[in-house]
């Protein structure tokens, strides 16, 4: 038995209210401990139920959004329509072009009005595909390797 | 402390202890039992998650150049949920004044079937356009700004009223081209569907797949929800400034004729693809539900593809192109009309039961000879003659992608009903039935060095962010380029010889009319006529196919007189729209 352990265990003798302290902070300890999970569990929780009414709500909205789109489409055609639009040529003293009305010319190069496009033909891949960060898709253990690959050989990069 | 009463807290100590005990224990048992896991799930299941059916937004219709003809709006559902209302009266006066329901009727609903049956939520309207849900809103909100003046006094309320948004099909041309888009029924959320047209020609494509997700209450549980693709879209060949000018010549000449209905179609002979198909009579598909008003039982919803008749005189130009394919006439060849043939035992005469004398094939289309067109089918033989209209698709759909589409069969040699004189009555369009678009398929040929296109409505589908274009099909070669430019300038020298109603100046176009007896339960003895005209132009480099049918004019029988002259009205029109110069500049143009 060492002269320190001695010294201790006399002190402890001398002064009971050193265990007491003792078995206090241990306790205080473990209710700290219990503390900080629990709170660090519920700030988890707040946001992942926060983020889950978030995609609830970018839902609705998308939906919101998605027959506006379509309303407004209805709207615009409808304010183009054949009846509407006839109207308000006359409304403004247009009339009707008659077959001895145009003037035709020539214009080099042109080929003419173009057929509708309303997307790209197949085999085109134009649509870009949406890019998450890797940050948001590894586990901790994978940005851990990650970071210690990449520190230990430059060339990797950061990886986020 | 005395030992008794150290004992007594220690009785006291035991005895909590075990009642603490005994509440867990019972709380396990509980918790564990099979009641309490039926229970569980029970409420996993009905209040987890909620079963939730996406359909897909329905796909938009457009024309050539992309301007929408059927596409979808924002209307709402507006109902009550019972259980927050607090003044009925308020809400069935609401529903009276805003919704235009009866009073009465809402009150009942939303107080008497309530206590009835226990239902919850009543639909007091659906398809409720945006302003009415404004004025709904802003009543709603100006009642809860109200405070009683006395204690119990019962405030007018709009609690309880909600609005769900959805889509609905819109027409927004209305009427415009109606007989070739049909209608969706969208009164019928959970099982409309498209009907005629290409909206049900194109149901499934445009319906795309509704699909079933289990969407979680629980906020920890929400994932996002799986994305519906919309149905595809599709654009049609038709050009929506030909539509609306064909639907107005055919509603003046239906108006200006006294006829049943009129047709027009206008095709583009290169590719078969249909610039324009008017039919009357038109239905606004806004307001579908009248279908059965408009078109009262039999009327066809688009006669162009839905009914079959005798096209008389304009058949010529199939026989007449046969013949001269078969190298057995040619546009010169002389033939003495004695204005009577007898055929299979009966005598075929003139349309004027005149005998026209010495005559050519240009002639004899010229004047619509029968007799002269019953020989030359007599000359073809009845095996060729047939071939050749099999070859032209007579008697066979078109299969052009529309809904509704019917056939008459081809009588041939041999069938039951068939007879000799048969080949003479349908060398002039009697006695042999088709569809205006069979008609303009045939003498698209023509207009195509030989070769016939298969019609169609459809240029492309845009499904999933692509747009895969419809490529035109060649169906077949009834005759031969050279037969084909021969009869192209047969039928416009024999136009311009009789000074046609139907020629325009500056464009050299081939035609021919027809007029046709219409047969009845006795035969042909009624004095209505069917009349016809089928033309091509410019004859150098066709452009466009016109078919115009007349149904039982009563201003005249002739097609000549009630039917060319409306060719001529479409060709004027056709050329503008089509920016198409006189052929005189755009030969200039071509050479330059």
């Amino acid at each position: 038995m060492t002269a320190i352990t001695q010294k201790l265990e006399q002190a402890y003798k001398q002064a009971p209210w050193r265990t007491q302290v003792q078995w206090s902070g241990m306790f205080l300890l473990v209710v700290i401990s219990f503390v900080m999970v629990a709170g660090l569990y519920l700030s988890i929780s707040a946001q992942a139920a926060t983020a889950g009414l978030d995609i609830q709500d970018l839902q609705v909205q998308k939906d919101e959004t998605t027959r506006r789109m379509a309303d407004l489409r209805n709207q615009l055609a409808y304010l183009t329509s054949d009846q509407v639009m006839e109207k308000r040529a006359k409304d403004l003293g247009f009339k009707l072009n008659r077959i001895d009305d145009p003037t035709y010319l020539i214009i080099p190069n042109y080929a003419g009005r173009e057929l509708a496009s309303m997307a790209p033909p197949p085999g085109l891949d134009m649509i870009p595909s949406p890019v998450l960060r890797p940050a948001y898709t590894q586990s901790l253990w994978e940005w851990l390797f990650q970071g210690v690959l990449s520190y230990s050989d430059p060339s990797l990069g950061a990886n986020q | 402390m005395s030992s008794l009463s150290f004992f007594r807290l220690k009785v006291m100590g035991i005895l909590l202890t075990i009642v603490g005990g005994l509440i867990i224990l019972q709380v396990i048992r509980i918790q564990n039992s099979a009641e309490a896991r039926s229970l569980s799930a029970d409420a996993i299941k009905n209040y987890d998650y909620e079963e939730r059916k996406i359909y897909p937004e329905r796909g938009s219709i457009f024309d050539r150049w992309g301007r929408l003809l059927a596409g979808n709006k924002e209307v709402y559902e507006v109902g009550v949920d019972i259980r927050y209302v607090k003044n009925p009266e308020t809400i069935a006066q609401m529903a009276h004044e805003i919704l235009e329901l009866d009073y009465d009727t809402i009150y009942n609903r939303i107080t008497k079937d309530y206590v009835n049956s226990n239902i919850q939520y009543v639909v007091l309207s659906d398809f409720v356009p945006l302003e009415k849900i404004t004025a709904i809103s802003e009543t709603k909100e100006n009642y809860k700004r109200l405070t009683p003046l006395n204690k119990g006094e019962k405030l007018p309320s709009l609690e309880g009223v909600l609005w769900t948004p959805h889509l609905q099909r819109s027409y927004p041309e209305n009427a415009l081209a109606s007989n070739i888009i049909g209608f969706y029924s969208y009164k019928d959320r959970d099982q409309g569907r498209g009907y005629f047209g290409v909206e049900e020609k194109y149901n499934d494509l445009l319906a795309g797949s509704p699909i079933i997700v289990q969407v979680p209450r629980d906020p920890y549980k929400v994932r996002e929800v799986p994305t519906v693709a919309p149905g595809a879209s599709i654009v049609l060949t038709i050009d929506k400034d030909i539509q609306a000018n064909m639907e107005s010549i055919a509603a003046n000449a239906m108006k200006r004729n006294g006829a049943t209905s009129v047709t027009i179609v206008v095709m583009n002979p290169k590719n078969g693809e249909i610039l324009a198909m008017a039919s009357t009579p038109n239905l606004n598909l806004n307001e579908y539900w009248k279908y059965g008003e408009i078109f009262p039982d039999p009327t066809p919803f688009n006669r162009a593809i839905g009914q079959t008749y005798e096209p008389g005189s304009v058949f010529k130009v199939l026989t007449m192109a046969a013949a001269i394919d078969a190298g057995v006439v040619t546009p010169d060849t002389p033939f003495l009309d004695t204005g009577e043939v007898e055929i299979g035992g009966y005598t075929i005469y003139n349309w004027d039961r005149n005998a026209w004398g010495p005559q050519t094939m240009t002639t004899c289309m010229q004047h619509s000879l029968n007799v002269c067109l019953t020989w030359v089918a007599q000359q073809l033989g009845p095996t060729r003659f047939y071939q050749y209209l099999q070859a032209f698709g007579i008697g066979r759909k078109t299969n052009i992608d529309l809904a509704g589409e019917v056939n008459f069969p081809l009588a041939l040699p041999g069938d039951n009903n068939w007879y000799p004189i048969n080949l003479g009555t349908n060398s002039f369009g009697q006695g042999v039935a088709a569809t205006p678009l069979q008609m303009i398929t045939a003498v698209g040929a023509l207009a195509n060095d030989g070769k016939m296109m298969a019609p169609h409505i459809l240029q492309s589908v845009v499904e999933n962010g692509r747009q895969y274009n419809n490529t035109p099909q060649v169906i077949g070669n009834p005759i031969s380029a050279k037969s084909a430019r021969t009869i192209s300038q047969l039928l416009a020298v024999s136009l311009e010889e009789e000074a046609s109603d139907a020629l325009v100046d500056g464009y050299r176009v081939a035609g021919k009319t027809g007029t046709a007896e219409i047969p009845g339960p006795n035969g042909y003895v009624s004095n209505l006529t069917n009349a016809s005209f089928v033309g091509w132009g410019p004859v150098d480099d066709p452009r466009f196919v016109v078919y115009i049918w007349l149904e039982k004019p009563k201003s005249s029988m002739w097609g000549s007189i009630v039917a060319a002259p409306v060719f001529s009205q479409v060709v004027q029109s056709l050329v503008v729209s089509l920016k198409l110069p006189p052929d005189t500049i755009r030969q200039g143009l071509v050479q330059k």
